[in-house]
């Protein structure tokens, strides 16, 4: 069990480490990532927070001597924050770094306003992404795999007053 | 003498009278067009056509991922949450771009193309669902549509719509059709319908089985990043500010989301995909 609990930590730790954000108001500090949990403590407004997880609607924070779960958007991100150690950016080099080390992308532009511009209609491109395309089955099939995703109803959400 | 007078006075004002109803006629008939072109409803295999032209562009930018792993897989959580939409039926399509640049984009009829960069962001199946569901809901309101009529005053935007419809497509009419594509593609949707999507792409996820907080997370990671990164300057040109789609989630989502928030997330399917396993 606590092998599990700290697989899980390690799993999740990489994604979040270097991100830190703040609280949006005051903010309750709880143990557990549950609205019943136990209380530890408060985040005033505007105090800064080290993300380490997320768990649902939860993000496991630290602040100073303070650390426990808070309501994932009560946290507002740090712009400018050169974080893309997160994500599966670094899996994506290696499988396009050559023999020599290099790295296949470094210096390619991205897609911007010049692109869009100048951008000819390329209905090869088109014949191809119709050839990925997956079938009412494929995707019944996909859900009813590991992770098993379970269909339901729920009504949208309405706009804010 | 005062008679004539009289006479040619009412023949003048008589004259002028049919003159100006006629003007009014053509006015109204003019502006009737219009509103009719401006309404006129689009339907499902005329969305198809336009969607098509408008993949074909946002493809003319540059190839889609050549890794098949990756593009069946995007394909089969995009048509799985496509049928947790209300328009299960359309020909779904799904596609990553092979750009660095972080975006995702939809066009009507249902393809819906999303960046290389964006994808190496994400953390797990429940962010990518996020984001697909978000584009989901751009095709399941016709945003893009609506975005285009609006085109450079909201007359020429229909006109060109239903010029391409209407003129057997001529060579022309797709021009424009296309450079009023560009348009929106460079000036983003209406700020309000990326909010609905955003609350709609956190429900249909949902539906789908996903944990809802993919989205929001993705988000707070495009807040987190740096605005001066040229990978991301596009996408925060053309949606509102991080913060203020965050704060507009929170008061939407508030806790009614919480009991889906244990729903997978799928990390390791994801991180396996993405290695290549």
């Amino acid at each position: 069990m606590r092998i599990a609990v700290l697989l899980c930590l390690l799993a999740a730790a990489p994604a979040f480490a270097q991100e830190t954000g703040f609280a949006v108001r005051d903010t309750e500090v709880k143990k557990e990532p549950f609205s019943d949990a136990q209380t530890v403590g408060t985040l005033a407004e505007k105090a800064q927070v080290k993300v380490l997880a997320r768990q649902g609607g939860w993000m496991q924070v630290e602040s100073g001597a303070l650390s426990g779960w808070v309501r994932m958007l009560s946290i507002r991100m740090n712009s400018g924050q050169s974080s893309f150690a997160s994500g599966l950016r670094s899996l994506f080099s290696v499988a396009r770094t050559g023999s020599s080390g290099q790295t296949v992308t470094t210096g390619v532009r991205g897609l911007d306003k010049e692109d869009i511009k100048n951008a000819k209609p390329n209905p090869e491109e088109l014949k191809k992404l119709a050839g990925f395309s997956a079938s009412k089955g494929d995707a019944e099939k996909f859900a009813a795999s590991n992770p098993l995703l379970k269909s339901q109803k729920i009504d949208y959400l309405q706009a804010p007053k | 003498m005062t008679r004539a007078l009289l006479a040619f006075a009412l023949a003048l004002v008589s004259a002028t009278a049919a003159a100006q109803f006629n003007l009014n006629i053509n006015k109204l008939i003019e502006t009737g067009k219009n509103i009719r072109d401006a309404t006129r409803d689009v339907n499902e295999k005329e969305e198809a056509q336009i969607g098509a032209e408008y993949a074909a562009v946002l493809l003319g930018t540059g190839p889609l991922l050549a890794n098949p792993e990756v593009e069946r897989y995007v394909n089969r959580v995009g048509r799985w949450l496509s049928l947790n939409s209300e328009r299960p039926g359309l020909n779904w399509q799904f596609g990553v771009l092979d750009t660095g640049t972080v975006n995702a984009f939809s066009t009507p009829g249902g393809y819906v193309l999303i960046s290389r960069g964006l994808l190496e962001r994400l953390r797990n199946e429940a962010e990518l669902a996020g984001v697909l569901a978000h584009e989901i809901a751009h095709v399941v309101k016709k945003h893009h549509l609506t975005a285009m009529k609006k085109g450079k005053g909201m007359e020429a935007g229909a006109n060109v719509l239903s010029m391409y419809l209407d003129q057997q497509r001529s060579a022309a009419a797709k021009e424009k059709l296309v450079s009023g594509m560009k348009e929106v593609m460079l000036r983003g949707l209406d700020k309000d319908d990326e909010f609905e999507a955003d609350r709609m792409g956190v429900v249909i996820a949902a539906r789908a089985g996903y944990d809802p907080y993919g989205l929001p997370s993705v988000v707070q990671m495009l807040q987190a990043s740096n605005p001066k990164d040229s990978n991301l300057a596009l996408m925060f040109e053309t949606h509102p500010d991080p913060g203020a789609r965050l704060d507009a989630l929170e008061r939407a989502m508030g806790n009614r989301m919480d009991r889906y928030a244990s729903q997978p997330q799928a990390a390791d399917r994801y991180a396996g995909v993405m290695r290549g396993k």
